[in-house]
Parts: structure tokens; C-alpha cells; sequence
């Protein structure tokens, strides 16, 4: 009977149509398999027809890779043990929630990126999920302009580098500092440092004339892996003095103008005997990188005073043993290729906050939080339950917590928000807040001075909540610019968490307890 | 009995939280003296590095700080079981690579991105962090007075209410350093939640002495305080359960510096606002 009446009163079914509304945007199951991240371009997987998800893809929306040649893929593990068993150049039918695809593997490398399926469109952030943040300061004052140019090419650059899950924005303070804030899955530190941390000026050099230096203007072609008409790629290892040296080198293709500034200048150059015996140009293309030198290189004498286009690039790598020497030569050549694509970066960033949270502790964290969270409502259970000695009051508080903590994270979910550390932090504050403002209406209803009406006493107790409500709203308010973007989380989480509370939650409880303690 | 006490000595009731915040300001005036600083800040909001190590085995955190320079050293462990998770190390004297070989060799471990994790902040971005923390704190103060006297048109009842907010964070300070815990950008962040459950439960008390007539003023006093109390018990005891077993040293800074200042906010809302309210009752009788 009363369950009927419970289902009558508007504010109740106002709550439960946005619950469901919520859990619609959390959209939880149990999908087993692989989703698709990302898809190089022109990659084995991109020939065949597979892409990369929207950026505004919600995460159950991505594809997910079921079966690869008929056997069921569950987890990572079961992906890369699956992709590295086939041989090269035997085929690779991969079937997804959506399509079926037909590959031929050339490499280990197929080109995805992929992650275990999400069970919900809840992102978890860096906290929780591990990965790495940097805050990076212009050292100069920039205009908006200019921070947007910025942002532009660091994005190219980690994209480039090949880091694919990446996020970057503006961030501001309340003391008028512009930042630019970096969230990656999946990078190392020295990478970080490299690509963000420094500046990316590529100059060449024959004496102390720029020939040409990093960027499309320049350089129009860079070749990143051996094909046809190009190497990249390691020439030659050595021992030398009980390590191992190793030699990298890959083509690039000069633009016409380019290529007739250096032949200008080595038109004027006197050919000499090098002490190995070869005819060479009596200056060196010294190649600078953010003004240091990091390779100079023989100009061959049959190339004096020709506008060449194609031109190789070396350097070095060093390691303890062959192996170590090769990886780390790879590694240089890679970030120079990046920064030779990218170009440099119109300011120097200073890297003011760097965290990198490894992805086991990220599990610990979560597990904690959820364990923390429970012992918290048990906790609220108890003593609302020792003071007024009611199931029923006790229950309906108990269902109210859980409507919010729904909402919440149903909105996180819709407006794709990754819940951090301050985003939890933040739910705890609302959700806390929300206990409180029941506590005050199931006191109000309860008082026994009963010549008010249900009416008067519910407007009462909201007249107390109300006033509760615009005082946290305004103490939270400094707190979505404060500290360069990284509280915004936690202040828009208590925000949203106390307005749900303020005109959801709260009403329906009132309407709760109305119908159950009639 | 209570009611007896109350109406006969509610001024000097009133004034216990008084001297408690008297206490609290010169305590906090003699540390600025020496070390020119109100709070002992940890890294976030000084500059320096956090790192966590994750492994079970167990060595001395009196050990590992005289073997880190100028070092804070806490020690993770499961709560339930008392099982050894890991170290939390604190420094802002050496860079992350030292930091690391250090451990390296304590823990005769190799440390990798699934069990280490660094936290660095730079020395300028911990200074402005701290700079705007406190501006923050400043302005939910001016932003909750406006908002506290919009809705009681009146200045002493505001005022009460503003004096109890500012009790609650400067004794809440004094004892934080007392206990020797620093203070993370988080735990700023606290104060500012400090603030708004103080003033929940002085709205709470002057909406329900003073807006309504039933029953006597001390009537109205213990229904209010009935609620009120709940509500902050229900907190503590919530912050608490969740202080003990959170691994988080984040959280647990958060979570401690609300229950402190949930414990004053007792004494400064039913003592001195409760006193100051009878008083501008009677006053206006």
C-alpha cells in the first residue's frame, strides 16, 4: 500500500526518472575483449579498415575486439600473447562488436592501441587509473594566442612520438599564471622531459650559417621507418672503451629553398683529405639541438655548391652492452625525428609538476577509496540509526547516499569528467553535506510540537538547508581557479554534488519520510 | 540543571572558546616569530618530491630518513591486517634519480613504473599554490559573512557566526602544529569544508533560536543542539572510520583536519553562539 503512495508523490518520480537518466550515462556491463584506443595511421590496421574512435566517444561505445582468428580475446594479456604468437606475414582476422577485418602482419606492431573493454563510461583519472601529469610554466608571459600555438604543437609532438592517449589544456590560477596542463597514459618520465620539457630548436650548421633548421618550412619529408626510397634506421654499433656506441640514421628531404641555402654556402667551401683518406668539404653540417651540439657530419666533396634535397641525419647511442646501445639509439632517433617534424616550440616550458602514478597503485587506490567509502556509510548508518531507533529512517538515508553518489557519477560519466583524487575528495564533501541535510529534515518532521503542518515543517527545514547550501556554493567558488586547474575537479564535484542534494535528493527524501511516517 | 547552568553562566561559557582562540592566536604568532610560517607545509605546498614505494618488505622509517637528507618518512600498511604496503618519502633536498638510487639500494629493489610513483612539485608552483589556497580560504570567508548576514538581516547573530567559523580554523591550526602533521594542498582545502560544516550548524542553531518562537530560547537551544550534534557526530564518526583505513596520505590530512575542527566547532557553536544569541534575545526583551 505504501509503496504504491511512495511512487505517487511527483518529487520521488522526478528523482527516480533522473536516476535512471544517470545510469543510462554510466551505462554499465560486462563486456569481455579488447577496445580500440587508437589506430596508427596507415598502419597493417588502418589499411584494413580500422579507425580511430572520436575523441567524444564514450568509453562503452568503443569497439571491441571479441575473437582474433576465432579465439576469444578477454583481456590484454590474451591480445599481445595472441598478436606476438603469429608469425609475420601470416593473416589476421580480427572481429569486433562491429565489423570483421582482415590484416597481414608485417610487424609486431599492428598499430592499435587497445585497453581491457570499460565495464562503464565512468573515466578514471590519473589517481586512479596511473599515468602521468605534468603542469608545464611559459618562462615568458604569453598571450592566448600564443598558449593556443603551443598547445597545438605539443599535441602534434606527443602524437607524433607516438604517445596516443593523451590530454592537454589551458590551465589558469587566481594569480593570473597561464599553464598548460599534460595527462598521458603510458609515458615514461625521460620522455616527458624530452619532448615537453625542452624547447626542440633544430639548427643545421656548416660554421656559423643556419642552413636550415627543424619544422615544415624546412623539412618536408622525414623518414621514420626504412621503405623504398629511404633508410631509418641503426648503421653501424662499435665497442668503444668497454661500451658500445651505436649509430643511427635516417633520411630527411630538404625543401628547394633549403637545399639551395646549403648549396650556397658549400659552393664556397675548398674540398680537403679527411684522415681516413676520403675528399670532403672542409667544413661540417653540425647539427644543433636547443643549442647544443649534438652531431657534426662530413660533407662529401661531390656535393659542393648542389642544391641536394635528400640528406641523412645521425647520431649516436651509448649502452653497456650492444643490445642497450641499440635501444637507446632508436630511442634519440625517434625523439629527433618527432622534433624534426614538429618543429620547436614558439617559448620555452619549465616543467613545474610532473607525477607519475604507476598503474598498480592507481588499483590500490580505487580498491581503498571504494573500501573507505563503505566503512564511511556503514558508519552514518550506525549512528543515524542509534539516534532515532527507526529502520525506516535509517533506510531511506541509506537509499538517498546511494541516489547521489548514482547522480554524481552518472554525471561525471555524461560530461566525460575523469574522477581523480580531488573529483573523490569531492564527492565525499557532498555526499557528507547530503547527510547532513537530511539529519535537519528528518528532525524538523520528527519534532513533536505538532501544530505545524507537513508543509511548514518541510519549508522550515529547507530554509536551514537552503542557507547551507549558498554558503558551501560560495566557499567553493575561488576553488575552481585555484591551483592551475588541478582542484577544479573537487570544486565542481561539491558543487554539483550539493545542488543534486538541494533539489533532487532532498525533496524526495522529505517525500520519503512523509509517506513512510504517516 | 544544564538550563540552570547555562542561563546563569552563559557568559562565561561563552568565553571558554574565547580563550581557547586567544590561546590558539598567540601560539600561532610565536611560531610565525621564529619560523615565518602558520603551518608546517609538506611538499605540495613548498616545492619538493613525494614518493611512494609499493613492497612488503620492511625497513625502519628512522632508518630511511637518516639515510635521505632532510627526509619525511610514513610507512603504508594495510589497516586490517597490519601487512606491510609500502613507504611514503617526503623530500625537498635532493632530486628524483638520487632519491631513487637511494631506495634502490635500501630496498634492494628495481624501481619501476609499477612500483614507484613520484609526485614532484616545483618551489615556485608550491609557493603560488599556497598563495592561493590562502586567498581562497579568505575569499569563502568574505563570500559566507555576505551570505550568512543576507540571510539573518542582523549583525550580531552574523557576527556570531562568522567569529565561531574563525575559531574553528585558527584553534584547528594551533593544534595541527601541535600534533606536528604538515599540511598538503589538500588539507587547505579542508579548512575551506571546515567552514562550511561550522557554519551549517550555526545556521542550524540561530534559525531555530532566533526565526522561531516556540517553547523557550533554552528549549529551542537543546533541539537545535539534538540536531546539530547528530549531524556533526555522523561526520566524525563517518571521517574517522574513513581516516583509519584510507591509504591515501591526502585524504587522511583532509579527514583529520575536519575531525580537529569538527571537536571545536562543538564547543564554539553551542557555547559562545549559543551565548551570544541568548544575549541579543534578552537584550531585545
Amino acid at each position: 500500500m505504501k509503496i504504491k503512495k511512495l511512487f505517487k508523490k511527483p518529487r520521488i518520480l522526478l528523482l527516480i526518472v533522473f536516476i535512471i537518466f544517470a545510469i543510462l550515462a554510466i551505462n554499465p556491463g560486462f563486456t569481455k575483449g579488447v577496445a580500440i584506443k587508437y589506430v596508427a595511421f596507415n598502419s597493417t590496421a588502418y589499411i584494413a579498415g580500422m579507425r580511430s574512435p572520436e575523441e567524444a566517444t564514450s568509453l562503452r561505445d568503443l569497439e571491441v575486439i571479441l575473437y582474433i582468428n576465432g579465439q576469444k580475446i578477454n583481456s590484454i594479456e590474451d591480445y599481445a600473447g595472441m598478436i606476438t604468437s603469429l608469425p609475420i606475414n601470416s593473416s589476421i582476422r580480427i572481429k569486433t562488436n562491429k565489423a570483421e577485418y582482415a590484416l597481414l602482419k608485417t610487424s609486431n606492431d599492428i598499430g592499435l592501441t587497445v585497453i581491457n573493454a570499460p565495464t562503464s563510461n565512468i573515466r578514471k583519472g590519473l589517481e586512479l587509473a596511473g599515468g602521468t601529469r605534468v603542469l608545464l610554466k611559459p618562462k615568458e608571459k604569453i598571450t592566448e594566442q600564443e598558449r593556443q600555438q603551443l598547445v597545438d604543437v605539443l599535441e602534434n609532438r606527443l602524437n607524433v612520438f607516438g604517445l596516443t592517449d593523451v590530454k592537454i589544456k589551458p590551465a589558469d590560477d587566481l594569480l593570473g599564471n597561464k599553464y598548460i596542463l599534460v595527462e598521458l597514459a603510458g609515458a615514461t618520465k625521460e620522455d616527458v622531459q624530452e619532448l615537453l620539457g625542452k624547447q626542440g630548436k633544430f639548427e643545421a650548421k656548416i660554421g656559423n650559417i643556419t642552413v636550415f633548421s627543424g619544422g615544415k618550412k624546412d623539412i618536408v619529408y622525414v623518414c621514420r621507418a626504412t621503405e623504398q626510397q629511404c633508410f631509418a634506421g641503426i648503421r653501424e654499433c662499435l665497442p668503444t672503451n668497454g661500451k658500445y656506441y651505436c649509430k643511427f640514421e635516417f633520411g630527411i628531404k630538404l625543401s628547394p629553398e633549403a637545399a639551395q641555402r646549403q648549396a650556397s654556402v658549400t659552393k664556397n667551401l675548398s674540398v680537403i683529405t679527411t684522415e681516413s683518406g676520403q675528399q670532403a668539404l672542409e667544413k661540417k653540417l653540425d647539427l644543433y639541438l636547443d643549442d647544443k651540439l649534438v652531431d657534426s657530419l662530413l660533407i662529401m666533396a661531390d656535393l659542393k655548391g648542389k642544391a641536394v634535397q635528400d640528406i641523412a641525419i645521425s647520431g649516436p647511442g651509448y649502452g653497456t652492452t650492444k643490445q642497450e646501445a641499440m635501444q637507446n639509439a632508436l630511442k634519440a632517433m625517434k625523439k629527433l625525428q618527432t622534433i624534426l617534424i614538429t618543429g620547436s616550440l614558439p617559448v620555452t616550458l619549465e616543467i613545474t609538476k610532473l607525477d607519475t602514478i604507476s598503474p598498480t597503485l592507481g588499483e590500490e587506490f580505487l580498491r581503498n577509496a571504494l573500501l573507505i567509502g563503505f566503512l564511511a556509510l556503514i558508519g552514518v548508518a550506525l549512528v543515524i540509526f542509534l539516534r532515532y531507533r527507526n529502520w525506516k529512517i535509517s533506510l531511506a538515508m541509506m537509499i538517498n547516499c546511494a541516489a547521489e553518489l548514482i547522480l554524481l557519477l552518472g554525471f561525471a560519466a555524461f560530461v566525460k569528467y575523469n574522477l581523480d583524487l580531488a573529483a573523490i575528495a569531492g564527492l565525499i564533501a557532498a555526499i557528507g553535506t547530503g547527510v547532513d541535510d537530511q539529519i535537519v529534515i528528518a528532525d524538523e518532521i520528527l519534532r513533536k510540537e505538532s501544530f505545524y503542518s507537513w508543509k511548514d515543517r518541510i519549508k522550515r527545514a529547507f530554509f536551514i538547508i537552503f542557507g547551507a547550501y549558498a554558503t558551501t556554493f560560495a566557499a567553493m567558488l575561488p576553488l575552481f581557479k585555484a591551483g592551475a586547474g588541478l582542484l577544479t575537479g573537487f570544486a565542481l564535484i561539491t558543487i554539483v554534488g550539493i545542488s543534486i542534494g538541494v533539489f533532487l535528493t532532498r525533496p524526495a527524501f522529505a517525500a520519503m519520510l512523509e509517506v513512510m511516517l504517516e | 540543571m544544564f538550563r540552570a547552568i547555562f542561563e546563569k553562566h552563559y557568559k562565561k561559557l561563552a568565553l571558554i572558546p574565547v580563550v581557547l582562540l586567544v590561546i590558539s592566536i598567540v601560539f600561532l604568532g610565536i611560531k610565525y616569530a621564529t619560523t615565518h610560517e602558520i603551518i608546517n607545509r609538506d611538499v605540495s605546498l613548498k616545492g619538493g618530491i613525494t614518493a611512494t614505494i609499493y613492497t612488503e618488505k620492511e625497513i625502519p622509517v628512522k632508518q630511511l630518513e637518516s639515510k635521505i637528507p632532510e627526509s619525511y618518512v610514513r610507512k603504508l600498511a594495510e589497516f586490517a591486517t597490519g601487512k606491510n604496503i609500502g613507504y611514503i618519502i617526503e623530500t625537498s633536498a635532493i632530486d628524483e634519480d638520487q632519491l631513487k638510487s637511494i631506495l634502490e639500494q635500501e630496498f634492494g629493489l628495481n624501481l619501476t613504473q609499477e612500483n614507484f610513483s613520484v609526485e614532484k612539485t616545483g618551489a615556485s608552483l608550491g609557493q603560488s599554490f599556497y598563495k592561493e589556497l590562502v586567498i581562497a580560504v579568505i575569499f569563502a570567508f568574505l563570500f559566507m559573512g555576505f551570505v550568512v548576514f543576507l540571510i539573518f538581516r542582523a549583525l550580531a547573530p552574523s557576527l556570531a557566526v562568522i567569529f565561531a567559523a574563525l575559531t574553528d580554523v585558527i584553534v584547528t591550526l594551533a593544534i595541527i602544529n601541535l600534533i606536528n602533521m604538515k599540511v598538503t594542498a589538500a588539507g587547505i582545502v579542508a579548512f575551506l569544508l571546515v567552514i562550511g560544516y561550522s557554519i551549517d550548524t550555526d545556521i542550524l542553531l540561530t534559525t531555530r533560536t532566533i526565526k522561531r518562537k516556540e517553547g523557550s530560547f533554552y528549549e529551542r537551544l537543546v533541539s537545535s543542539a539534538k540536531t546539530g550534534l547528530t549531524m556533526t557526530f555522523t561526520t566524525i564518526v563517518a571521517l574517522l572510520l574513513a581516516s583509519i583505513f584510507t591509504t591515501s596520505y591526502v585524504l587522511k590530512n583532509m579527514f583529520t583536519i575536519i575531525i580537529i575542527a569538527l571537536f571545536i566547532d562543538i564547543l564554539s557553536t553551542y557555547l559562545t553562539n549559543a551565548g551570544i544569541l541568548y544575549w541579543h534575545e534578552k537584550r531585545k526583551k
